[in-house]
Formats: C-alpha cells, structure tokens, sequence
C-alpha cells in the first residue's frame, strides 16, 4: 500500500494489474490487445512496450509488424535482413499453402457442389471423394493453411478456412483445435455473434469430450473463461449468457480452484449488469452467489472490487466501501476489459450502497449520504428523489432538516404466515399429480 | 557277516586303542542323542568335513558287505552294536509291512529315528545308506497302502490306522531331511549301494596314516578355520563359514517351535556372524539373527527390551550397509531361497543375486517394537525421554531403508513392486508430520549427518532435508501419486495435519475438503479414522489460532462434543460407566494407543472447544431468549449441558479448572459484562501452551466484545426505544464505526429489529414486533408444513431419480443458502465447496463404531 500512497492513484491500478495472470491463460494474439492497451492513452509507445510486443509475436508470422518494431526500436533506418529473409519465408509458404487447398477451397465455392452437402461428414467426405476427389489430406491442409492464416494475422480468411476444415473433418481432436482457433480468429475480427457460437461449442466440447479427465477439464474451462471475457466485455448480448455460465457449478468451481482473479470481472459484470435489469430476482441471486464466493475465497483473492463487495455486503462498514469504490473506479479505467463498464459499475454501486444503507437506516441526512456517494449535496438530493421513486421506497424527505426519513413497516406476522403458505397448496397439487403419474 | 554279530559283544576289548577311543565316542554319542537337537546334528554332519572322514565307514561297509577286507583291523566296537541294532530295527519294519502292521511300523520307525543321530555322528556326518534305504522303502510302501485304502472298500482297523497315519506324518517331515539322498537312491537303487564300496577302497590306502594323526587333527583343522567353542556339555561346536548356512538352516526352522532356547541362538547367531567371510553369508546371518531378536518377544502383550531392540537396530543398519555395498546381492521378498546349504551360491559379478526377505518388514517392526514400548513406559518419568531418543537412530534407519527400497525399485531388473517404497515413505512420513517443523529439521540433518555421503534418494534428495514443509510435501505428493487406498488417505491425513500444526488453515482445509475423506472414513481401519480425528482436531485448533471461531467450532464439534475426545484419539482408555468392553477388546484398544509424544493436549482441546462455544452459544441463547418459540437451534449440546450445571449450583466459588472458568466467562458475557468475561477467559492458563498466546488472549478480547455487544443487544433490545450508538461504543470500548458496522450486519440480517438513525447516530428499535404466543406458534407451523413440502418433493425427486422435475423450487426459499449440496460439482472441490458458507461442516468423523464393534 505503501506504493499507492506515495504515487497516488496510477499505483492501485498497478498494485491489482491482472495481466501476468490472465497473459498464461491467452493466446498470443489475444494478449497482443492486451498489451498495446495502456499504451493507448500516451501517443508514444514506451520502448520497453515495444520490447514486450516483439517478444510476443516473434514466433508469429506477422513480420512485417515484427521487423517494423525490430526497426523501431533499434532505430535502423531498414528492416533487418533476417526478417525480410523471413517475410519471404511466410509468403512463399503461403502461397504453396494456397495453392495446395485451392482445389477444395474451390469446390466448396461451388454452390453446386455446397448444395449436395448434408449433415453427415462421413457421407460429405465421402461424396466429395467421389465426385470431386477430394482426399483427407487435402482437407488437412485446409487447417494447416488456416493455423498458418491465424498466424499470420488474417483473421476473418482464418476463421473461413478453419469453419471449412471442420465442416469436412472427422478428427475430433483437431476438430477441438480449430474451435479454439476460430473463436480466437473471431474474437480478434471482433465478430461476438460468431464467438459466442463458439464458446458454445467448446464448452460443449469440454463437457462431453473430456469427461474422463477432470484435470484437462480444468484447464481448457480456465482457457475459456478468459477468453470469453472478450465478448463478455464489448458485446451486449453476451453479458446474460456468459455471466450465467461463469455462475455455473462447473465454472464456478474451476475460477475457485485456478483463477480466482476473475471474480473481479465476474463482480464488475453482475454489478455493471443491475441496469438492465430485466429479471431482478435472477440479479439479486446472482449478486447473492457472487457475495458467497469473494467471501469464500477472501483468503485467496482480493482486490478493491472485491473488497467492495465484501465491505458492502459482509462487513456492512460503509465507509469502507465508499473508499473501496473510489479505488475501484480507478482500477476499472486502467483495465483493457473493464473500461468500457466502469461508468455503469460506479453508478450501479451507488445504486448498491444507497439501498442498503436506506435498508438499515431510518433517517439520513442528505449531505452525509452524498458525501458517501461522492456527489454534491443537489446531485445527491436528486440522486436520492430518482432512488426514492425508482425502488418506491417508503420515505420522505425533510427538507428542512436535510433529511431523508425511511418508514420500515414491519412485516405483519399474519404477512409473514401468507408468505410462507402460498405456494404450498399448488405445490402439493403437483406433487399429487406427479405421484398419481 | 554272522561271525560278526556273534562276536559284537567281545570285540570291544579286542584293542586298547580303539577301545579307549570308541568309549570316547560313545561318550559324545549318548550325549548328543540325548539332546537330539536337529541344530547339533546339522552342525556335526556339516563340519565332519573331508579331513576326518570315513574312519569309520569301513568298518561299517565290511560289517555289511565284504568281509574279506582287511581282516586286521575287524573289530567290533559300539558303534557296530548301533548298526546291528539298526539292522534289527529295519528288518522288524520290513517284516511289519509285509502283514502291514502299521503299529509296529510305527513304533519301529520311531526307534530307527532315535537311533540314527548317532549313528550319522559316529559315522562323521554321513547318513547310513542302510538307513536311507529303510526309509525310502517305508515311504513307498505307506503311499502304496494309502492308495490301496482308497480304493478297497475294506478298513483297516482302528489301531492300525492311527498307525499308519503316524507314521504318515512322521515319515514326510522326516524325509524331507534326506531328500537328496532318496532321490539318489531311489534313482538307482544298486549303484547308491555300491558307491559307497568304490569309496571305500580308494579310502583304503591313507587310512593308517590318518589313524596316527587322528586325536589332534579335528582341534587344529578346527583351529585353522576358524573358530572353536567349547559346548555345553564339554564339545567343541565349531563354527566355520561352510557351515554357517546349516546352522542358520537349523535355527531358521527351530523358529516358531516351542521350548527353544532364542538366546542360545542368538549367541551363536552372533559367533556366526564373526566368522562369515563374505556377503552373502553375512547378510544371511543378519537376516537371521534379526528376525531372531524380534521373534524373542513374539505375543502382542510384551514388547522388545531396548537391549534387544537396540542391537536389533544395529544389526540392522549393517545389513544395509553390506547391502549398500554390494550391488550384486539383494534383499526382495519375492526371491527363491537358496536350497543347498553345503556350497555357497556363486554370485557373478553383474549378475543380481537375490535374497529371500523384506527390509521394509524390518523396519516396520522395528518401528512397531519402539512405538509398543513407548506406550508402556510411563510418559513423565526419564525412561521415557530415554527411549525416545532412539526415535532420531530409528528414523534415520527409516531413510536409509527406504534409500535403499528406492534403489530397488530404480532397478527395472528385479520387478518391485511400488508397494514398498510406499510403505517406508508411509512410516517415514508418520514419524515427521506431528512434529512442529523446527524439530524435523534438526531430525533431518541429523539423520543425513548419519547417512554415508553417497546415498541420495530421488523422493526427497538431500538438498531439500532443510526445507521441512517442502520435505512433508514432497513425501505426501509422492504417496498420492504411487499409490492408492489407506496410504493414499492416510498420507493426504498426514499432510492436512501438518498444515493445520503450521497454522495454514486455508490450505489445509481445502485438502480435508477436496479429499472427501468424511464421507468415506468409516469405511477405513480404526488406525486411520483415529488419523482423521488428529487432522480433524488439529484443522479446528489451527482455525481457533486463525481466530475463525465459527470454523473451530464446527470442526471440533464432532471429535470433542462426543465426550470420548480419549478414545477417538487414542489417547487412553476412558472409563465407560455403562459399556461392557470384553478384556479381548480393551487390550485391542491398549494396542491403538498412540504414544505419548503424540498427543494432542485435551485439555488445550476442551478448552478452545468450549470457548468457541460459548461465543457462538452466548448470543444465540440471548437471541432466543427473548422469543421463546423460535426454533430451538443448539450448537453444542456439551457446552448447553455443562451451563445448565453451572446454572443450577447454588453457590459458585472462584473458578478452578478450564471449565470453570469458561462457565464464569459464558456468565458474565450473558450478562453483557464483557471485560469481566474476558478476563475469566485470558486467566485461563492453558493457553500459554500454546505458541503466541499474547495474541491469542488479544484475539479472543477482541471476539468476546464484539459477542458481548451481540449479546447486550439481543438481551437488552425490548428495554429499549433508542440507543446511542456512542453509548455502546464506550461501554464496549469499541470504535463507534464498528459499533455501527455490527448493528447494521445485524439489522441486515433481520436478527434485531431496528433502524439506525444517521442523524443522531441512534439506534431506534422498532416497536410492536413482539409476536403474541399464537403468532409465534403460527409461524412455526407454516414453516413446519413448508418444511414438509420441501421434503416430499426431495423424496420423490429421488424416487424418480429427478425425472419428474415438474417442480423447480422456487428461488429463495426459507434461509437455505443457495444451491446446497446438489451442485454436481465437476471441478475437484465438489459439494463441499459449493455448498454455502455456512454448510461447510466437517461431518461423519470416524465415532468409534468399529472400536465397539
């Protein structure tokens, strides 16, 4: 903490930088965005930034990219040699690549040929052996040419040649391979729709294929849950799906044991997510799960976001987690994934603080509360009518004491006893009738 | 040959010489048939080497066979009585079979064997070929009876079936110990005869020379070779290293009999030992001889004298010293013993040599031997400290033995099985995982002090032996990786122990949880449920230093809520009023004990028990207090049993044990009197035992404030309209922001109906939510009959294997905390991590139901 005193706010934000976790669960093209994010905001790349950028792509076939910072940073007027020699290399291969799957990229042009196409790859392969001689090496090529694409930078041509790979193979393991390729081509030609299919895919993959093996199991679902904090970051429609996957015993379960990190998105996304609140039960619930599990692994993790759930919701110190959020608000700007959330996850939590404290208090006074908010006693006054008439809360405000005055109607017993028995008589007609059965 | 016989009895005095010199012999003779001590007979017959031979086997011969031989020296001596007496013998057994007359048979034959000890002395160690021939020739004629009753309907008499069966028995042990020479025999019966005439002859020749030299030459051939002993009875018993294989052959089957003298053979276990000259023999001797000292105390009420147990020790670091270096012979259980007992087996350099035998047995009975006299010495008195010290010699033999298995088992040509090393990195790891780490470390180095230089093992290579908590690690992961079942459990038991004695709570937690030992335990051995319980109390002890009283609460539960905390940790027998135990099963019990050094202190555990007891316990009775029909939830039924005590005496004197001072405590904290209460529970003076009690006494003030303003408030709330929130935080000395942090958990919680007032920092308590009797009783009847729901629909879910899900629970119901235990949970941590803060108990520790069983 000491550091964050001394250098002020820039040092939360890289005292909990999360990337030397998350960069061993990504691939190379992936951390690529990761990387040239901070570097966003100044217009100079730092050196020891380009240092870090060709170390990472150097096994890649980007070399003009390669040999460009190569050149950048040592200051050479020209490329280096070795990677023109290289730049070649990779063109020439291409070209052999191209050339070798132009028969069957050619074929599955053909819309004649697509049309005679069914859902059985057995039998597609098969025809197209027939009718158009079209071997299993040749189909192999397809994936070698579309790794090689991937490799080089091409996403979208990638993703199309791994899509055809896998249309036509029947090697299950390779099969695997180009999903995880094709969701990282899509992500990378950001293509969320595309993504989540593939996401889908391979969480299905995972469930069925490595049934036997827990341990890979373990791995390839961390794989995905960092992957997938791509589009569950910049793609609207995949927040829902994705959240409800990460809450799902099997996922929760791996960020526990291999990546408690995550909980940090996870918190941000439930948190950021309360607006669009279409279904305020599933959101409580979830909220309620995410409470459970940073206080489960509080001993293993914890980072101001973090500590801000546990602060509002566990310790109940509100100040606390006034403080906290602060702290948050900067973490979350300085984060590749989070910076595009970080304003609907402070104003969510606000939202968060004042209805608990409203909960547990019968009178507050307003310029203490807009304080705690960090608002100007008018904003925090406004803040307060919105809330009041958001949650129809039952309360008022004085205005001449600056207060605000909660009515807690306690609930009536003969409230409480209709509660519980509601549901009980349905409940046993089902019951009834799924004994009767 | 019947001129002979007539004249056997005046042949004695015929010459002086070989008079005086056959009484001598008749001398040893009656005395070694006396003893019948098949060890003697081995040893004769094995050091009546080449030198002295066939003196007297002419004489033997010619009475039998040729009389025209050597007519100067006939002479008739009690030596040639013997074999006619044989002769006699024989012809009355062939003469029995022949009317198949198994009782002669049988009592013939018994005489035969008394008489032919001395008969194989006299005739320096050679069997009688006659005799041979006798009992070849019985063997067949009882198979071929035997044969013959099973198929003719006809019985034999009673009498003679006995017989017969008696001799069964008796022919098959006693020819084993010819078996060479039958076979030759029964080979070819007419040259195993002759044979012996051809030797005979060529013997001829040397045989005055030999005669003169005779009296000194036994003593200096002896003297030459080795060693002479002067016997019991006068003898010399000779030791020498061709015969060591027959002696140890002798004692080896002496082993088990009754009436043995395992002293005696120890003692010459030990002379043998001195003379063996090379390897193989050493290490036979001392594979012999250990084995020897540990059957010396065999029954399960005695244990080994540290005399015994430590030369036992000693021999048996030898032994992996001389196996240490030699690569060509080893010691595996699975190997062929070697049958010849006259020669030596050659060993080839490069060739494995294999030795029948189990290092690691020995070390575990050494093991075994040490931790048995433990539990009978009196822990406080210095014969204890004594012999506890062997622990560090003894773990050092551990090392080196499972150094040694580990070799073994590197070796891809003699096929190990895994097994072994398991089992010595098992009792390796039992030695270290109680111990708190500086104490292994000084074992280890020492230990690696002791070993030779140039042994590593690739387990736990000398390198690490500093580095305690990796070497525990190292070990455990070792066991979980190469093995399966109890070690596996009991290993993973070790190490949760040993993180939870490191005050790693977390860590050792999660590996309690995730090895889901608790729904399993009961299945194991009463050995390793006690383990579980250790780990199990250690888990709760290192969380009640964490300062997590709820965790050390729910851990201990099981183990010290059952009131036989002395029985499920073995740690002494406790005295049950109404339990019947058999002796056979108390003394089962004394064998479980674990030794002193071991224990976990009880008292230390009772009282952590009963403090997080009562900070859990305090405020719940004040909560409930106030409502009397709320749910009755009681977390300790020990702690409840013992306050009702407290409660019930008239007058209560300053407190003198834990427990008093725990009961005081739990008073004055009900009371809202919380410094009182904290000073009851920090003058406890137990808790100096533990490391760090400063902080733990300042943990514990800590706790019993914030309790006691639970408390105050639960107690006091009806008596209240408004509360300062100041006020409370002066009375409990707390910063008014944790004052305030408390209430609102509380309000949050609905466990205190109120509300905070921000402005004057109050506590305003709602009114009117008091419940009459019948609203009380109203309440917990709907929530009895929604219980009631909730459980049907649980039963025939599980009819129907949840095919019939017709209903999905409606979210939220009740206070059950999210998905319970039905997560399927995919990832290693399971159920039990899913499964809610407040589920994660520690449930199913190992009563003792399979130590009433």
């Amino acid at each position: 903490m000491a550091d964050s005193t001394s250098d002020g706010v820039p040092g939360i934000a890289e005292q909990y930088n999360l990337l030397p976790k998350l960069i061993p669960n990504l691939d190379r093209h992936l951390i690529y965005p990761l990387l040239n994010f901070s570097s966003d905001e100044d217009a100079e790349h730092p050196l020891e930034q380009k240092k870090l950028l060709l170390e990472l792509l150097k096994p890649t076939n980007m070399t003009d990219f390669v040999g460009q910072l190569y050149q950048e940073i040592h200051n050479l007027s020209d490329m280096p040699e070795e990677y023109k020699k290289k730049r070649d290399q990779v063109l020439k291969r291409r070209d052999q690549l191209e050339e070798e799957t132009s028969k069957i990229s050619g074929l599955l042009d053909d819309e004649s040929v697509v049309t005679n196409l069914r859902s059985d790859k057995v039998q597609n392969l098969a025809y197209l052996k027939e009718n158009h001689g079209v071997t299993v090496e040749m189909v192999n090529q397809l994936y070698e040419f579309g790794s090689f694409q991937y490799s080089c930078g091409v996403y979208p041509h990638a993703s199309e040649l791994l899509y055809r790979f896998r249309v036509l193979s029947t090697d299950n393991d390779k099969v695997a391979e180009a999903n995880w390729g094709k969701l990282s081509s899509e992500i990378l030609s950001v293509n969320w729709e595309a993504a989540m299919e593939e996401i889908n895919k391979i969480k299905e993959n995972i469930d069925t294929r490595l049934f036997n093996n827990p341990l890979a199991q373990l791995h390839h679902r961390t794989w995905l849950i960092h992957w997938s904090l791509f589009p569950l970051f910049n793609f609207d429609g995949a927040r829902d799906t994705l959240t409800e996957m990460f809450f799902s015993p099997a996922y929760i379960n791996t960020i526990q044991t291999n990546c408690p990190w995550i909980l940090r998105y996870l918190a941000a996304a439930v948190i950021a997510g309360r607006n669009r609140g279409r279904n305020s039960s599933q959101y409580q619930k979830q909220l309620k799960d995410l409470v459970r599990i940073v206080r489960q692994e509080g001993y293993e993790y914890s980072d101001p976001v973090t500590d801000f759930i546990k602060a509002l919701y566990i310790d109940f110190d509100f100040e606390e987690a006034q403080k906290k959020l602060g702290e948050t608000e900067e973490i979350l700007k300085n984060d590749f994934f989070l910076l595009g959330t970080a304003d609907a996850f402070v104003d969510s939590a606000r939202h968060l603080i004042s209805e608990s404290y409203c909960k547990i208090h019968q009178r507050i006074d307003i310029k203490d509360l807009s304080t705690r908010l960090g608002l100007s006693q008018d904003e925090g006054e406004k803040w307060i009518v919105n809330l009041i008439r958001d949650t129809r809360v039952d309360a008022k405000i004085d205005y001449q004491a600056g207060t605000v005055v909660m009515n807690h109607p306690p609930q009536s017993v003969y409230q409480q006893v209709i509660e519980r028995t509601k549901g009980g008589f349905f409940r046993t007609q089902v019951l009834s009738a799924a004994v009767a059965k | 040959m019947s001129r002979f016989f007539t004249a056997s009895d005046s042949s004695s005095e015929e010459s002086s010489e070989e008079e005086l010199y056959s009484e001598e012999e008749e001398e040893h003779s009656e005395e070694e048939s006396e003893e019948e001590s098949e060890e003697e007979s081995e040893e004769e017959s094995s050091s009546g080497d080449e030198t002295g031979a066939n003196r007297f086997l002419r004489d033997v011969s010619e009475s039998e066979e040729s009389d025209d031989e050597d007519r100067v020296t006939q002479l008739k001596s009690a030596k040639d009585k013997r074999y006619e007496e044989l002769e006699g013998t024989i012809r009355l057994i062939e003469n029995a079979e022949r009317i198949n007359d198994w009782v002669v048979i049988s009592n013939e034959f018994d005489k035969l064997n008394r008489q032919i000890p001395a008969l194989i002395k006299q005739n320096d160690g050679k069997t009688p070929k006659l005799y041979i021939k006798a009992i070849a020739d019985l063997e067949t004629t009882m198979l071929e009876t035997i044969e013959k009753q099973k198929v003719t309907p006809k019985k034999m008499n009673a009498i003679n079936q006995k017989g017969l069966n008696a001799v069964r028995q008796r022919i098959r042990k006693n020819n084993r110990d010819y078996a060479d020479d039958i076979e030759a025999y029964r080979k070819n019966k007419d040259e195993f005869m002759r044979e012996e005439i051809v030797e005979e002859v060529a013997e001829k020749a040397k045989k005055p020379k030999r005669q003169l030299l005779d009296p000194g030459e036994a003593i200096t051939a002896a003297d030459d070779e080795g060693f002479t002993m002067v016997g019991a009875g006068g003898r010399a018993v000779q030791f020498t290293p061709e015969s060591i294989l027959k002696h140890i052959r002798g004692i080896m089957e002496a082993r088990g009999r009754k009436n043995q003298d395992r002293l005696e053979h120890i003692r010459t276990l030990e002379k043998l030992f001195d003379v063996a000259v090379n390897d193989y023999q050493k290490i036979r001797v001392l594979l012999t001889l250990i084995s020897t000292r540990f059957d010396l105390t065999s029954g399960t009420g005695s244990q080994m004298s540290q005399e015994q147990w430590k030369l036992a020790e000693n021999e048996f670091s030898q032994l992996l010293k001389i196996l240490e270096g030699t690569k060509d012979i080893v010691v595996i259980e699975n190997a062929e013993e070697w049958e010849d007992d006259d020669k030596l087996p050659t060993i080839t350099p490069g060739e494995i040599f294999r030795i029948p035998g189990s290092v690691v047995s020995f070390v575990e009975r050494l093991d075994d031997e040490l931790t048995r006299s433990l539990q009978h010495i009196d822990p406080h008195t210095a014969e204890y400290v004594d012999r506890l010290t062997d622990e560090g010699s003894l773990y050092t033999t551990l090392v080196r033995a499972s150094v040694y298995v580990e070799s073994l088992k590197h070796n891809p040509r003699l096929d190990q099985s895994q097994e072994s090393v398991n089992r010595v990195v098992m009792r390796r790891l039992e030695h270290v995982y109680f111990k708190p780490s500086q104490v292994v470390t000084i074992l280890e180095s020492n230990t690696w002090k002791a070993i030779p230089s140039g042994l590593d093992s690739q387990i736990t290579p000398r390198a690490i032996a500093n580095d305690t908590a990796s070497l525990v690690q190292t070990l455990c992961t070792y066991l979980f990786k190469n093995s399966e079942g109890i070690i596996r459990a009991r290993a993973m038991l070790c190490q949760v122990y040993f993180l939870a004695l490191h005050d790693q709570y977390y860590r050792a937690r999660d590996m309690m949880l995730m090895s889901h030992l608790q729904e399993t335990i009961s299945n194991f051995d009463v050995n390793t449920q006690i383990l579980f319980n250790r780990a199990l109390v250690q888990v709760g002890l290192c969380a009640f230093r964490a300062g997590l009283v709820y965790e050390a609460q729910t851990s201990l539960q099981e183990i010290c809520g059952s009131n036989r905390q002395k029985e499920l940790l073995a740690q002494g027998l406790q005295m049950q009023r109404f339990s019947q135990i058999s002796p056979e099963q108390e003394r089962l019990e004394r064998q479980r004990q674990l030794p002193f050094h071991m224990h976990i202190n009880l008292e230390l555990l009772e009282c952590v028990y009963l403090t997080c007891s009562m900070l859990l316990e305090i405020p719940l009775l004040a909560q409930i207090g106030s409502s009397p029909d709320i749910r009755k939830r009681v977390i300790s039924k020990t702690y409840r049993r013992l306050l009702e005590y407290h409660e019930r005496q008239i007058f209560t004197g300053p407190p003198e044990n834990t427990r008093d001072h725990v009961m005081q405590a739990s008073k004055a904290l009900s009371a809202g009197e919380w410094k009182k209460s904290a000073e009851f529970i920090n003058s406890i003076k137990i808790w100096d035992l533990m490391a760090n009690s400063a902080k733990i006494k300042e943990m514990l003030s800590a706790q019993i404030q914030e309790e006691g303003l639970r408390t105050y408030l639960f107690t006091y709330a009806p008596f209240y309209d408004t509360l300062s929130i100041a006020t409370l935080a002066s009375m409990f000395e707390l910063p008014e922001r944790k004052v305030s942090a408390v209430v609102s958990k509380m309000i949050s919680h609905e466990e205190l109906a109120a509300a905070l007032d921000q402005v004057n920092e109050a506590i305003i308590f709602r009114k009117g939510v008091e419940l009459s009797r019948l609203q009380s009783l109203a309440l917990s009847l709907s929530d009895k009959a929604s219980g009631l729901i909730e459980a049907n629909e649980k039963t025939l879910e599980q009819r129907t294997q949840g095919t019939a899900n017709a209903f999905e629970r409606q979210g939220g119901q009740g206070g059950r905390g999210g998905r319970g235990g039905r997560g399927r949970g995919g990832g290693p941590r399971g159920p039990g991590r899913t499964g809610g803060g407040r589920n994660q108990q520690f449930t199913g520790g190992a009563l003792g139901r399979a130590i009433q069983a």
